[in-house]
């Protein structure tokens, strides 16, 4: 497999993940809505509403920030590596993402563990595993570590084919 | 020792340049480690503090406020502040200004606030003989105003962090003067600057089109009375108000100004979401930030050393101001709001300030933390959509930076400017 073949995949999958956070965001409107909606004309409110809203949003969110990751859409700050000559930019960007995936990393492991810890406890209304809700911290963090790595191949590479054009 | 880890650590990621979220995770792992603590509990606060109910009303308003910009309600708010503001000497400057307000008004986004009237604005202000910068600076400093006007998500966050005793409804009422008068100071130095400047005068319409437009600018309007109504009134919650907020806007784009297509509205849901999921994941790290710092007692020391060098309330809000500004320069609004307030609300009500009063002091100083660079997501947003670089944005926004701090004494030294309103409700 090729990098160009990563770089399609990947771009694939951190739109999928953008597209399902959409519709996430939007059954989300929809089940709250429905709640105001329940307890207004249904005269009955229904018990799984605020919960199931609130479990859609911490997944979407780690799917959408690993998929940030990717596209760079989290908020940084630009000055320094703006200021500083190319070169030393450079390896400010690469630390940055080494410690962006150390992140993702940790997230995976500790994350694992978290999920391992709260599984017994039952999240209310739902009757669900907590840890189940939080299983999207660790997937969420394999995301991250994968798209960190991808992106430092592709800074590492376009590097080197700029280096070689130099020469 | 570890409190120099945690500070200088998150100082250094910053400035390496590592996403905001990532620096805040990554220094309070290294404390936990110096400390030598289960890093399961890092993950543990990160997850918590995502898991908060009311915070499903940042993804709402966010919702909320690009779908108002997508359908073109903005651009009618424009309009009817067209009406009120237009005429005279730089009239559109005032415009941006009056219609940031009433975009405030109906949505809890400064960031929708600053790329909707950024892009309704700034062509037309070139086209009229404004310069760039002039018309960023306007929009970007009149956005931070829309976070006074309820409703807004970050007064949201705000009531979530202090917990028990600081109602969202109580809040929402407590900014509408403090909004006005910081509105109507950023409109005299925007009006100065364009004496300066000799910038065009604007005509008033005419009755009959302030009418026009007024007229057709009441369903977007109505989200506002929906909104506050709703809260204060005890129909929904401020979370729920929020969903409601979206739907009402999706309906009156796809039904009554049929400009939101399902295409439009797709796009919309996708920004939203990766604000969101930026926002939100900050929040968590943020979090976990706050609770590294609680370990190591930072809150309390903070306190006793401002008690020790004053008891003097207006000195204590004062150095408080200080230091929220300078922390709000390099950091983001929310995960200031998440770490800072249990550190300060208690020292403020322990000098005699409500904390009502403190949450919209709070805002507008967070709020100014917005337009200032290194990080300031408004102006990034506002000089993005108006085409100016940041730094030429920068040179001339002086006397905006003048007004909002200026409007912040104010309403840091005169509670009932803040405080009257939600009293006559209770």
């Amino acid at each position: 497999m090729n990098l160009k073949t990563v770089n399609r995949v990947s771009k694939a999958l951190s739109n999928v993940f953008i597209v399902f956070g959409a519709i996430g965001l939007l059954a989300m409107t929809v089940i709250v809505s429905w709640q105001v909606f329940g307890r207004y004309v249904l005269k009955e409110s229904p018990d799984w509403s605020e919960q199931t809203a609130l479990i859609l949003m911490i997944w979407y969110v780690l799917f959408a920030a690993a998929a940030g990751v990717r596209e760079g859409f989290h908020i940084r700050i630009e000055a320094l590596e703006k200021a500083v000559p190319k070169n030393v930019a450079f390896v400010m960007r690469l630390l940055s993402n080494i410690i962006v995936c150390l992140c993702g990393l940790a997230l995976m492991i500790w994350g694992t563990q978290l999920v391992i810890g709260t599984w017994s406890h039952l999240v209310p209304t739902l009757g669900i595993p907590r840890g189940a809700v939080y299983l999207a911290l660790p997937i969420g963090g394999t995301l991250i570590v994968l798209f960190s790595i991808e992106r430092l191949i592709n800074d590492l590479i376009s590097r080197k084919n700029i280096g070689a054009g130099n020469n | 020792m570890a409190m120099t880890i945690l500070l200088g650590s998150l100082f250094a990621l910053l400035l390496l340049g590592v996403p905001v979220a990532f620096a805040l995770l990554a220094s309070s792992i290294l404390t936990f480690i110096a400390l030598d603590f289960h890093l399961i509990v890092v993950f543990q606060r990160m997850a918590s503090g995502m898991s908060v109910f009311t915070l499903m009303a940042i993804p709402f308003f966010v919702f909320a406020g690009d779908l108002m910009y997508r359908s073109g309600i903005a651009d009618r708010l424009v309009r009817v502040a067209e009406g009120f503001f237009g005429f005279g000497r730089g009239g559109l400057g005032r415009v941006n200004i009056g219609a940031s307000m009433l975009f405030g008004a109906v949505s809890g986004s400064a960031i929708a606030s600053a790329s909707a009237m950024g892009s309704a604005l700034t062509p037309l202000m070139r086209e009229k003989g404004y310069d760039g910068d002039y018309a960023v600076n306007v929009t970007v400093t009149a956005a931070i105003v829309g976070l006074l006007i309820p409703p807004s998500h970050n007064m949201i966050i705000y009531a979530a962090s202090a917990g028990k005793g600081v109602s969202v409804g109580e809040l929402f009422l407590a900014g509408i003067v403090p909004g006005i008068l910081t509105g109507a100071l950023l409109m005299v130095v925007a009006w100065l600057v364009a004496i300066k400047r000799d910038y065009p005068s604007g005509k008033f319409p005419g009755w009959k089109n302030l009418l026009g437009s007024f007229i057709w600018a009441i369903p977007g309007l109505m989200t506002a009375i929906i909104i506050m109504g709703g809260i204060l009134s005890g129909i929904f919650t401020a979370t729920e108000s929020s969903a409601i907020a979206v739907v009402y806007t999706i309906l009156i784009g796809l039904f009554v100004y049929r400009t939101l297509g399902w295409s439009r509205l797709f796009e919309s849901a996708k920004e939203s979401v990766k604000i969101t999921a930026m926002v939100l994941l900050i929040i968590g790290a943020a979090t976990s930030f706050g609770y590294a710092l609680a370990i190591l007692e930072a809150p309390t020391k903070l306190a006793t050393l401002i008690t020790t060098i004053t008891d003097n309330p207006i000195l204590i809000l004062l150095i408080i101001n200080v230091i929220l500004l300078f922390l709000g320069t390099f950091m983001d609004m929310s995960p200031l709001i998440v770490i800072t307030t249990p550190i300060f609300l208690p020292v403020a009500v322990q000098a005699g300030i409500d904390p009502v009063h403190f949450g919209i002091i709070m805002m507008l100083n967070l709020g100014i933390g917005l337009v200032t660079p290194p990080v300031g997501a408004v102006l990034f947003v506002g000089s993005a959509v108006g085409k100016v670089p940041i730094e030429q944005t920068v040179k001339t926004i002086a006397p905006f930076y003048a007004a909002l701090v200026v409007a912040l004494l104010i309403i840091s030294f005169v509670p009932s400017l803040s405080l009257t309103l939600p009293s006559l409700i209770k």
